[in-house]
């Protein structure tokens, strides 16, 4: 693997990691997340921080997925107490809040110009990958095991019907503060690994548009898929990068695509893959 | 016998809608109690209230001398309380056999991280068939809720509440939508459950049934209630009859 | 009193009201973009954020109309009847056949589609934004004391008339009628004859016109219309009908003044720690912290 590949690779990786969080969120539990980059941020500024005060990096990612997680609680806690319609809208408002803050802060987190020449993991290029694709892979394994787990079992109640879950004895808020708490951890986990990666972040990185980008990669692989989402990550990753020629229409794509899915498949590659292993099904059966 | 349920004046407006106004009423350990009225009198409202899934503006509502109407819906249903809906609300991304089991593991999921500990969902999922069995759709086990008949769902809707294991039952007309064979059926099956011990509150316009399995009757018109008594005495009384031909002479001509 | 002491007071009065009408202008503004997605939230449940993308729309086709036509009453309407029709295309081709999904798949079509818009309009106009060869309403007019430009006292004053002729529009006329008995049950309207397709088209109509006219608007208040000019406007519009309490259109438009105003108040006092865009989401979110249902609940 040539350094491009392998940074690619890496971008891959982190991009799970993010994404996993929001299915966490939004796809088992059901809580529609516009603000997923706002952790996702505070990860990162938090992880940069700390590394150039020179706290090491296992001990920085750490803070990182906790500050995250934390903030991550205190939102959960505002969204519990709005109806659900709401929710997409008051954290899309964290989003901008958090943009809001960054940018204005230029002696702590240097405002518009961001933070830069962060201390590297140590570990090189490819020990970071290597670090990288550890923790995706556990993040995905976690998650896959939330899904099978009676945590599970109960966040789908949630997500389908919250009066019914109610009424099954399920502590609702309970579990959508759960969901939030572990889905922005896992945001600030990749927010961690992104300023080592990076090594110099600015607010714009961690915008709406970033939310947007994690909720397609979600919605495309199919909301509540774990394979689904991560299939839908690398693909949103990849293609602008394997097809350089649409690069200026990058966005176009991304938007075009996110629309389609929805209009056309709204249970993403995820549903059209049951889809279509359930016609082949039927299909052997009649022979 | 002593007083499982007290509900002592409850009073619910919606806007303008009176749609209670101060109504008491006991439910003796072991009853089986029928509350009656016509179209709008508020008896879903009541149900509601009592599990909590509406905040009455004023209400005391004590589970065996205990009072529950600060307490969040799932800490009701904790304590041995557990509703059935009268319009059916499954978890319809779920197969039938997966909406009672995890009513059957509802201490599994009581904690969340504790929720997390476990895998197995097999031993619910076999004593969820049995439940299913009980109320007569074990046939339709494994299929999605999504295009199943509402006679079946209504019986979903008994078998997931029983799935809790209560200590008093809250049935929102559990018969409607069931012909006549399988409403006779599930009446027997709620009859049997009572007779091994459990307290149950039923909500029925079947005033057939009502005769048959009450106990003894509550009868709510437009928000108030207007009779309590053995159910034979209750409908003789003339106000009930009043409120029932009322309503029916009312619909008549609208 | 001392003179100075005096005269430090009369020039704070003189910042508060300026600061006053100025919330006021963008507060007019952000009302009538809010109406329209509020008016679609009553009626469909849908969040609609493509809304954003009709606003700039609306920009464009008022500059591009009035700058080859040399007039602005030629643009603004023409450039309000083009975006409603789009408005329709858009009800017509990507949500209705979506209504029956879960709301999060509406929300997010939404959203591609408000993106996709935007990427347009920048392929399309480029990347850097137009601006009127001879921009109208600038010239100065004096208003109790503070100079406002002419564009300043027409947004106030378009933007309140408007609102004034929708809510005649809904409470006295049969459409209206109709429009109102759809969003309460649409199942009765259809019952009583009411074309619920047809209350709908106009809803979109309606609402996308009024989001045009706020785009033509803005663009005069800057002289500049660019690809991204409908994001940061219509986030605040989603703000501030979850504040007037989703659905409710008075409480739309005192939700949208008072938004106006907190900004325009909030940025002298507290733009050191917070730029003018995050000011309104956290009075959004104070508020919803406070009153969980919004500023004006239905119920
Ligand atoms: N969520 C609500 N919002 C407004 N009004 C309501 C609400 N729920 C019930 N009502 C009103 O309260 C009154 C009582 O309703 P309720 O459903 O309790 O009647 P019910 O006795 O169960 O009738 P039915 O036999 O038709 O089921 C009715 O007038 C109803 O319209
Ligand atoms: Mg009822």
């Amino acid at each position: 693997m040539g350094i491009y590949e392998l940074s690619l690779a890496t971008v891959v990786g982190i991009n799970i990691i993010l994404a996993v969080g929001l299915n966490l969120i939004t796809g088992f539990c059901g809580q529609i997340s516009l603000g997923h980059a706002a952790f996702y941020g505070i990860g990162a500024y938090t992880a940069a921080l700390m590394a150039k005060a020179g706290m090491p990096g296992p001990v920085n990612l750490a803070a990182a997925m906790a500050m995250a997680g934390a903030v991550g609680v205190v939102v959960g806690m505002t969204s519990l107490r709005v109806r659900e319609d709401f929710l997409a809208i008051t954290t899309m408002g964290v989003g901008f809040l958090f943009l809001g803050i960054v940018r204005q802060q230029e002696s702590l987190l240097g405002g518009e110009l961001g933070i830069s020449s962060i201390p590297t993991f140590g570990v090189g290029k490819m020990g970071f990958f290597v670090l990288v694709l550890v923790l995706a892979a556990l993040s995905v394994a976690f998650s896959l095991y939330i899904k099978r787990s009676w945590m599970g079992f109960a966040f789908e109640a949630v997500a389908d019907d919250e009066d019914t879950a109610r009424v099954i004895s399920v502590d609702v808020p309970a579990y959508k503060l759960a969901a939030f708490a572990l889905g922005t951890a896992l945001a600030g986990l990749a927010g961690g690994l992104y300023c080592y990666f990076a090594r110099f972040i600015v607010p714009d990185d961690f915008g709406f548009i970033t939310s947007i980008s994690v909720l397609s990669m979600v919605a495309v692989g199919g909301i509540g898929s774990v394979y689904g989402v991560i299939v839908g990550t690398a693909l949103l990753t990849l293609i602008p990068e394997f097809f350089r020629f649409i690069s200026d229409y990058k966005l176009l794509v991304y938007g075009a695509l996110l629309f389609g899915v929805m209009r056309f498949a709204p249970d993403g590659l995820a549903g059209l893959t049951r889809l279509a292993f359930r016609r082949i099904q039927r299909k052997g059966g009649a022979v | 016998m002593s007083v499982l349920l007290n509900v002592q004046d409850v009073t619910m407006h919606f806007g303008g809608v009176h749609a209670l106004t101060d109504v008491s009423f006991e439910v003796q350990d072991g009853e089986f109690l029928c509350l009656i009225g016509p179209n709008g009198a508020g008896k879903t409202t009541m149900l509601k209230a009592i599990v909590g899934a509406i905040s009455p503006q004023e209400a005391r509502i004590l589970l065996d001398g205990r009072e529950i109407s600060g307490l969040p819906t799932h800490r009701r249903i904790g304590l041995g309380l557990a509703l059935t809906h009268q319009i059916v609300r499954p978890f319809r991304s779920m197969t039938l056999t997966d909406n009672v089991a995890l009513a059957v593991g509802h201490r599994r999921i009581r904690r969340v991280w504790t929720a997390l500990a476990g895998l197995d969902r097999d031993k619910e999922r076999a004593e969820a068939l049995k439940l299913l069995e009980m109320v007569g759709i074990h046939n339709h086990a494994d299929q999605e809720v999504t295009g199943q008949p509402l006679g079946v769902l209504k019986r979903l809707e008994v078998a997931r509440a029983l799935a809790l294991k209560p200590r008093l039952l809250l049935l929102d007309e559990p018969l409607a939508g069931l012909n006549h064979v399988e409403a006779t059926r599930l009446a027997d099956t709620i009859v049997r459950i009572n007779q091994e011990g459990l307290t149950i509150v039923m909500i029925e316009h079947n005033l057939g049934e009502v005769l048959r399995v009450g106990h003894r009757l509550v009868v709510l018109d437009n928000g108030r209630k207007i009779a309590e008594g053995l159910p034979r005495d209750v409908m003789q009384m003339p106000n009930v009859r009043a409120a029932y031909v009322g309503k029916e002479a009312n619909d008549a001509a609208a | 009193m001392s003179p100075v002491f005096r005269a430090a007071c009369e020039r704070l009065t003189m910042l508060y009201f300026e600061l006053l009408i100025q919330g006021l202008i963008y507060g007019s503004m952000y009302a009538i973009i809010a109406v329209g997605l509020t008016l679609v939230y009553g009626l469909l449940r849908i969040l609609h954020v493509a809304h954003a993308g009709l606003f700039a729309l609306g920009g464009y086709m008022g500059l591009l109309i009035t700058n080859s036509t040399g007039s602005l009453i030629l643009g603004m309407p023409l450039a309000a009847a083009i975006v409603g029709v789009v408005g329709m295309a858009i009800y017509r081709l990507c949500y209705q056949p979506i209504l029956d999904q879960p709301p999060y798949v509406a929300l997010i079509a939404s959203i591609g589609l408000f993106i996709a818009m935007e990427e347009m309009f920048r392929l399309i106009f480029g990347p850097f934004g137009l601006t009127y060869t001879n921009a109208p309403l600038q010239s100065v007019v004096q208003f109790a004391g503070i100079y406002l430009r002419a564009v300043d006292l027409a947004i106030v004053v378009g933007s309140l008339s408007l609102l004034g002729a929708l809510s005649w529009l809904s409470q006295k006329t049969r459409i209206g009628l109709a429009w109102r008995a759809t969003v309460d049950d649409p199942q009765i309207a259809e019952s009583f004859g009411i074309s619920v397709l047809n209350v709908r088209y106009l809803n979109f109509f309606i609402g996308s016109a009024l989001a045009a006219v706020a785009g033509v608007f803005i663009s005069l208040l800057s002289n500049l219309v660019e690809p991204t000019m409908g994001g940061v406007p219509s986030y605040k519009a989603l703000a501030i009908i979850v504040l007037g309490g989703l659905g409710n259109v008075a409480g739309t438009l005192i939700a949208s003044l008072v938004l106006g105003v907190v900004e325009a108040f909030g940025t002298i006092y507290i733009g050191d720690i917070l730029d003018r865009d995050a000011i309104a989401f956290a009075f959004l979110i104070i508020v919803l912290m406070i009153r969980p249902e919004g500023l004006f609940a239905r119920r």
